[in-house]
């Protein structure tokens, strides 16, 4: 009942999380209550020196614990060996100090507890969960993984093997395509543009020796950055955070990332499939916190299209015109680069419409000031769903980590009501005049589409082979 | 605010009573008009889920009308005599709250996640479209191209989803659940508004419903709502959900489907397994043999085919016990590089063989009910979760009971009902039922690389019966 692994339930819950997650990503609202902090979040420093920012809550006995080493990702594979830093997090639970790849998964196994690692372009990281009846075992082996891993051939060639099955698969998923294609595009000539899940030659370059070496470079304490939840002690956690991560190199090189734009402004590329439905990514140049737009910028991305039913997309694309399931616009907040993405698909002969409704509904931001409700509507929502992001230890841990590696204070969450209630029709004007500009769209397909002008007909997905 | 302290003490009183048989503490109560209410206190965040299931699906529309359940659905956002179309999601998200819904074969439900102080809204605006629907002409119509649109990104841009929607056509042989919850293109093109009414008309009422609230609520809190809102429309005769039966069918069936957007092959094999509202007994049994086989990589399949044999890249085997007729058992996998599907295929039906003759061990037996009675707690870590399962298995037969009782009932299957279950449905040569449907998904061939004449390319799926 609670094992159910098959496909629809999975993705009903999976639907339940984006839901959840949608507004987690997005917005960060909170409840009006001046004194309370909305979530008791603290930062503490362990013995050794190492900082995390813990929520204890003990109303069930589970402890999660989310992890990042920053810039310590995807963008730092070499251009020939693209998947290494993605490969490494398949591999450092596959065997660590005297346990093998079985003897490690059974440990894990037998006392329910999940470790996976994971590899984006902006870091690696971690997410442990257990009991906290097995919490001591847990802490042990991801103490282990950081710090012995194996490496063994047969586990290396193992996971090696699994992800070239993925992309095999992912040849025939049209949107996996157009997120390839758009990354490729959007990011010409910068690190974030190679391929995170590698390619079907580069993954057969990576030896155990490349793992080791990228490992010790750059899961380093100077990167890392840890959050903890549930049922664990403040007073007590710090000597076992140490015993994890403290052996880690204390520092590892300068970290080379330039920062960047998007790509290929204006452009139309089109990736031709037979297939009945046309895929649509488009990417814009965005801003991040550091700007004093940024709250105006959250709300104007849920009017366009972050919100889902109501949003300006959403009403024309599907609710007026029955042109798609969906369309979205989400904001991308990369330490490297920021872009406004906007996704939908329709059938081939729509797919003109859909793109002049897009490119429209831009203007129209920049051209006439939203209105009084509109806005207020906006404000409710984003400050409204905040708790709704709370009810699950996992759930909290993913937040604070990522309010963190985002630079973001601790107690952002108690002024955002405040910074957003704040933002005016005319910023939202401003900012549309800056972000919303279909000129700096770069705009990809995947399909059959009717009568599109301009398109360069891409023949073969960039960093595949 | 969270509520931190009183959870303190609130987690040591449910946790001494949780011992004895409550997993989630959920409550129940039925109000006068037949309608069944859950409520599965949770107080960790001041929100909650509210979800309407209604006990229809799929396999209850008439033929010719297939996935009209599902397009009802969407209907449901569409507006009554109080509700502007679009007004319901529009509401949920100017209160801070998200909500959505879906279908499956035998159940529909909606869902809104909300701040507690929101939840009388959502009762009021959930009861008034239980009976009030009344879609306008135009929304119907382009409702309609939207569910052509979700068709085509689901399934018919998806070789895989094909295959998947092929396979289960051919197993459930005079019965609904072989037809596409979504439905078949050309019956969702001809749906007229009379036939939609009247399914509406026919199962939407409140002794057909379940009304599940799980979070920052009690049943106390919650009745004198639920009689408010829900207990003033009046219950209706409703008809028997009975469902024709998949009759003994021998002979064996095989689906291969070739796609020229296929590069990675699959083998896929599903078998008939009872539902556990229908044999509880053997269905627990079956969950815990599920879990032997697959329940991470330090188990059989896994271990087998991929890590010792290393014939494939990833591999499955799940059973779907949630349904009110019949449940599932698949069995799949990933060929590694080198290997056919059908050998593959072989192996892992050997490897299901060897289940069938010499069972699972004590040790399996002991460790999987582990891992399961453990999932049943992590599952209590969220406030939608829980909504979901109590959801899911009161609308396909099952009571609170029975999902309280699930951690408690997993732990009393012995090594015995495990190997006797497998004997009984899983074994090809004497199948329950019928016997399982096999299927290949497969690489277009390409024309002529050796001597060997070229074989004819099949757009369409090649069917053995």
């Amino acid at each position: 009942m609670f094992k159910d692994k098959r496909p629809g339930k999975w993705a009903l819950l999976g639907a339940l999380l984006l839901i959840v997650l949608v507004g987690l990503l997005l917005f960060f609202g909170m409840r009006a209550q001046a004194a309370d902090q909305f979530l008791p979040v603290r930062e503490i420093q362990t013995p050794g020196g190492i900082t995390l920012w813990i929520v204890e809550d003990h109303s069930l006995p589970i402890i999660a614990m989310d992890f990042l080493f920053l810039d310590s990702g995807t963008a730092l594979d070499p251009d020939d060996k693209q998947g290494l830093a993605r490969l490494l997090s398949n591999t450092m639970d596959e065997g660590a100090g005297e346990l093998d790849s079985q003897a490690f998964q059974k440990a894990l196994s037998d006392n329910s507890i999940t470790l996976m690692f994971n590899a984006g372009r902006d870091g690696f990281g971690g997410e442990l969960k257990t009991l906290t009846r097995n919490s001591a075992k847990a802490f042990e082996l991801l103490g282990l993984a950081m710090n012995a891993p194996r490496f063994d051939e047969e586990a290396v060639s193992r996971m090696r093997g699994g992800n070239l099955a993925r992309i095999k698969s992912s040849l025939s998923e049209p949107d996996w395509m157009a997120a390839r294609l758009l990354n490729d595009r959007a990011f010409d000539n910068h690190p974030y543009g190679k391929n995170s899940g590698g390619t079907l030659s580069s993954l057969g370059k990576i030896t155990a020796q490349d793992l080791r070496d990228f490992k010790s470079r750059n899961l380093t304490r100077d990167r890392l950055m840890i959050a903890i939840v549930g049922d664990v002690d403040g007073k007590t956690i710090g000597p076992v955070i140490d015993n994890i991560f403290g052996k880690l190199p204390a520092k590892g090189p300068e970290k080379s990332i330039p920062d960047t734009t998007i790509a290929n402004p204006g452009k139309v590329y089109l990736y031709e499939q037979d297939i009945p439905q046309t895929m649509v990514e488009i990417m814009l140049p965005a801003f991040d916190n550091k700007d004093k737009d940024y709250y105006a910028q959250q709300i104007l991305n849920y009017i366009y299209g972050g919100g889902g039913f109501g949003s300006r997309l959403m009403e024309e694309v599907r609710e007026k015109n029955g042109l798609t399931y969906g369309i979205y616009s989400s904001m991308l907040d990369l330490r490297h680069g920021d872009a406004m993405s906007v996704s939908t698909s329709t059938k081939n002969g729509s797919a003109k419409q859909v793109l002049d409704i897009i490119k429209a509904e831009m203007l129209r931001l920049q051209n006439e000031p939203v209105t009084a409700k509109e806005l207020d509507n906006a404000k409710s929502y984003l400050i409204g769903s905040m708790p709704l992001s709370l009810s699950s230890s996992d759930q909290i841990a993913g937040m604070i980590l990522s309010l963190r590696a985002r630079g973001l204070p601790i107690n952002y969450l108690d002024t955002l009501a405040s910074n957003i209630r704040a933002v005016t029709p005319e910023d939202l004007q401003r900012v549309a005049k800056r972000i919303l500009k279909p000129e700096q769209a770069v705009t990809i397909l995947v399909g059959k589409p009717d009568s599109i002008a301009n398109a360069e007909i891409v023949k073969e997905l960039p960093n595949v082979q | 605010m969270l509520k931190y302290i009183p959870l303190i003490f609130l987690s040591i009183l449910t946790i001494s009573y949780s011992a004895a048989a409550q997993t989630f503490g959920a409550q129940e109560f039925t109000l006068q008009n037949g309608m069944q209410v859950v409520v599965i206190p949770n107080h960790r965040a001041p929100v909650v889920t509210h979800m309407v299931w209604m006990k229809v699906g799929a396999a209850d529309e008439k033929p010719g009308l297939s996935g009209m359940a599902h397009y009802l659905e969407h209907l449901l956002f569409k507006g009554t005599a109080k509700q502007a179309p679009g007004e319901f999601s529009k509401t949920v998200k100017t209160l801070g709250g998200n909500d959505n819904a879906f279908t499956s074969q035998d159940y529909t439900a909606f869902f809104e996640s909300i701040a507690v102080e929101n939840l009388p809204k959502m009762m009021e605006m959930e009861a008034d479209r239980m009976t009030g629907l009344n879609p306008p002409e135009e929304h119907f119509k382009s409702e309609k191209s939207v569910v052509l649109e979700e068709r085509r990104q689901r399934t018919d841009n998806d070789p895989r989803a094909l295959f998947g929607e092929q396979l289960n056509s051919l197993l459930y042989i005079n019965h609904p659940y072989g037809i596409p919850v979504i439905g078949w293109m050309n019956e969702i093109e001809d749906y007229e508004w009379a036939d939609v009414k009247k399914f509406y008309d026919t199962w939407y009422a409140p002794n057909n419903a379940v009304l599940v609230v799980s979070g920052d609520i009690t049943a106390e809190k919650l009745k004198p709502l639920a009689e408010k809102y829900y207990g003033a429309i009046p219950k209706k005769e409703v008809p028997k959900r009975i469902r024709p039966l998949v009759p003994p069918a021998p002979g064996n069936t095989l689906l291969t489907l070739q796609d020229p957007s296929i590069h990675q092959s699959m083998y896929h094999k599903i078998f008939i397994a009872p539902a556990e509202s229908r044999n509880r007994s053997d269905s627990l049994a079956l969950q815990v043999l599920s879990d032997i086989i697959d329940g991470g990589s330090a188990t059989r399949l896994y271990k087998s085919l991929v890590v010792e044999q290393k014939k494939a890249t990833s591999v499955q085997f799940n059973y779907n016990s949630t349904a009110l007729d019949y449940g599932t058992v698949t069995l799949g996998g990933v060929p590694a590089s080198g290997v056919s599907p059908e050998e593959l295929g072989k192996l892992l039906d050997a490897e299901l063989r060897k289940v069938v003759e010499k069972g699972v061990t004590e040790t399996e037996v002991k460790e999987a009910i582990q891992r399961l009675t453990d999932e049943a707690i992590f599952a209590r870590d969220s406030v939608a979760g829980p909504a979901m399962i109590f959801g899911a298995a009161l609308t396909t037969g099952s009571s609170v009971q029975d999902i309280e009782n699930w951690p408690a009932d997993i732990a009393k299957v012995t090594v015995e009902r495990v190997n006797e279950a497998a004997k009984t449905y899983l074994d090809e040569n004497n199948p329950w039922v019928r016997p399982p449907v096999t299927g290949y998904l497969l690489p277009e061939e390409k024309p002529a690389p050796t001597p060997e004449p070229a074989k004819q390319e099949q757009e369409t799926p090649d069917v053995q019966g």
